[in-house]
């Protein structure tokens, strides 16, 4: 009985705690550019932010909520306030949570997964915190360096380099959803070449074009 | 020193992502406190509970070390401070770069291009690249709650069909068409009408080897711990070869 009014209190200074701290955070990271504006005497563009955010939203909106639904029960109520705020969900928060739970031996849907996946969590968060610290440190004094003329043509290109490994890493995973868009897109912007400066315009039907084939072979049972 | 550099490094930037990260760092203390004295006090072993963080900071490390060399990738153009914030809440190196070229671009630039960018740019980008992630915690903040009870009260292996959802396939296809729109912009522009400029596809092409090696190693040869580098490497190196393709053209 004890336990019981135990894992409730638990349970609902979860919820509690997580809705006002995200709350808190959320406020904290919107005003982060403000701040900086407000410092350097400069506004944030609102037509270009809408134009921005629409883009934006339309892939990264569901895609969220699609996160939420998956991994929400795979990290319980403590794990995911504190991974959904953390960031890095699928490349660390879960497997973390998956390497706890095989070492305390414990089932999902369970208080002691529960608590278990929120320490995980929160430890690895810390940790995270901790080495981009001690990184960012020893990047200061590397400051000279790296804002080097000769570099400039790495930065300018450091979108290249993410969607040359990206690309890489999903057309070989669905060349079947892949061969159109990628087609059809190379074609556009060797024909019009205007598009090349409005990728952010043409990856709304690439990514449309890619949502309704990987749909069809879904359907069809060829992926 | 570019001014635009010099301000979005400046040290009081510092100051204030390192105040947002000391309360992020605080609320995962609290979680982690309140979550370990509940474990105790519900019989928990505590040998299970101490060893249990001590394994998820172990197995951290070496992806945190990836996720600051995304940092070192990113600072280039947007700052350390910005990019140590960013890297270090809800995203990933993946959406922060891909949103800030979208953002940039929104903003009338061709692109994350040094020469281009300013101070009010750079609000705009940052702004973009705020609002866009908060999906995830607006789920939590509203839906967790009611989403959570309803999982509890679910009965389990109620799906007899055993293929998996669209959901899964979904994010894959909007990938693909991410890298397609973009890696299409940098074969136009290796065209004379498209400005002859044949650098973005090279080095989408240098990073593309690299990945390559990674996953050959890491499918074929069942290497897993370097897929936490992957991306990461891959990106650098390619940052790497453009610095040294530029020298010889």
């Amino acid at each position: 009985m004890n336990k019981e009014k135990t894992i409730q209190q638990y349970n609902a200074s979860l919820h509690f705690l997580g809705r006002i701290t995200l709350i808190m955070a959320s406020g904290l990271l919107i005003a982060v550019p403000f701040i900086i504006g407000a410092f350097y005497g400069v506004e944030p563009s609102i037509s270009s932010f809408i134009n921005g955010f629409m883009k934006v939203g339309m892939i990264y909106i569901p895609m969220s909520i699609v996160e939420f639904l998956i991994y929400t029960p795979m990290l319980g109520v403590g794990g995911s306030y504190l991974s959904f705020l953390t960031g890095n969900v699928t490349n660390m928060k879960i497997p973390v949570v998956m390497n706890s739970k095989e070492i305390a031996q414990t089932e999902s849907g369970t208080i002691e997964h529960e608590i278990i996946s929120t320490i995980s969590v929160a430890v690895s968060a810390i940790v995270t915190t901790l080495v981009i610290v001690a990184g960012v440190i020893l990047l200061v004094p590397l400051q000279p360096v790296l804002q080097n003329e000769a570099l400039l043509p790495a930065f300018n290109n450091v979108v290249p380099a993410l969607f040359g490994a990206l690309g890489l890493k999903y057309f070989v995973k669905s060349p079947k959803i892949a061969a159109v868009p990628l087609l059809l897109m190379s074609l556009l912007c060797v024909f019009v070449p205007s598009m090349i400066s409005q990728t952010s315009v043409l990856l709304i039907p690439s990514g449309a074009l890619a949502l309704v084939i990987g749909f069809v072979l879904y359907k069809k049972n060829l992926l | 020193m570019n001014t635009y550099l010099s301000s979005v490094n400046a040290p009081v930037f510092y100051l204030i992502v390192a105040g947002v990260m000391t309360f992020i760092t605080m609320m995962c203390l609290l979680f982690l406190v309140k979550s370990y004295r509940t474990g105790i006090q519900i019989g928990m072993d505590e040998a299970i509970l101490k060893k249990t963080i001590v394994s998820s900071a172990m197995f951290t490390l070496l992806p945190s070390i990836s996720i600051l060399l995304g940092v070192i990738a990113l600072s280039g153009t947007l700052g350390v401070p910005f990019a140590w914030l960013r890297l270090s809440v809800i995203g990933s190196l993946q959406y922060e770069l891909n949103v800030a070229e979208i953002a940039a671009q929104s903003a009338g630039l061709s692109g994350l291009n040094l020469a281009e960018l300013n101070m009010s740019s750079f609000v705009t980008i940052a702004l973009v690249m705020t609002f866009g992630i908060l999906g995830g915690i607006i789920c939590c903040i509203f839906f967790l709650k009611g989403y959570s009870k309803k999982l509890q009260s679910k009965p389990k292996n109620e799906n007899t069909d055993n293929k998996p959802g669209f959901g899964a396939h979904a994010t894959t296809a909007m990938f693909v068409g991410l890298c397609a729109a973009f890696i299409g912009s940098y074969i136009g522009k290796c065209f004379p009408q498209g400005g002859s400029d044949v650098m973005p596809l090279l080095v989408a092409l240098a990073s593309a080897l690299v990945m390559g090696i990674f996953e050959f190693l890491i499918q074929k040869k069942k290497v897993a711990s370097l897929e936490n580098f992957s991306l990461a490497a891959s990106m650098l190196a390619a940052m790497a070869f453009a610095v040294i393709a530029n020298s010889l053209m």
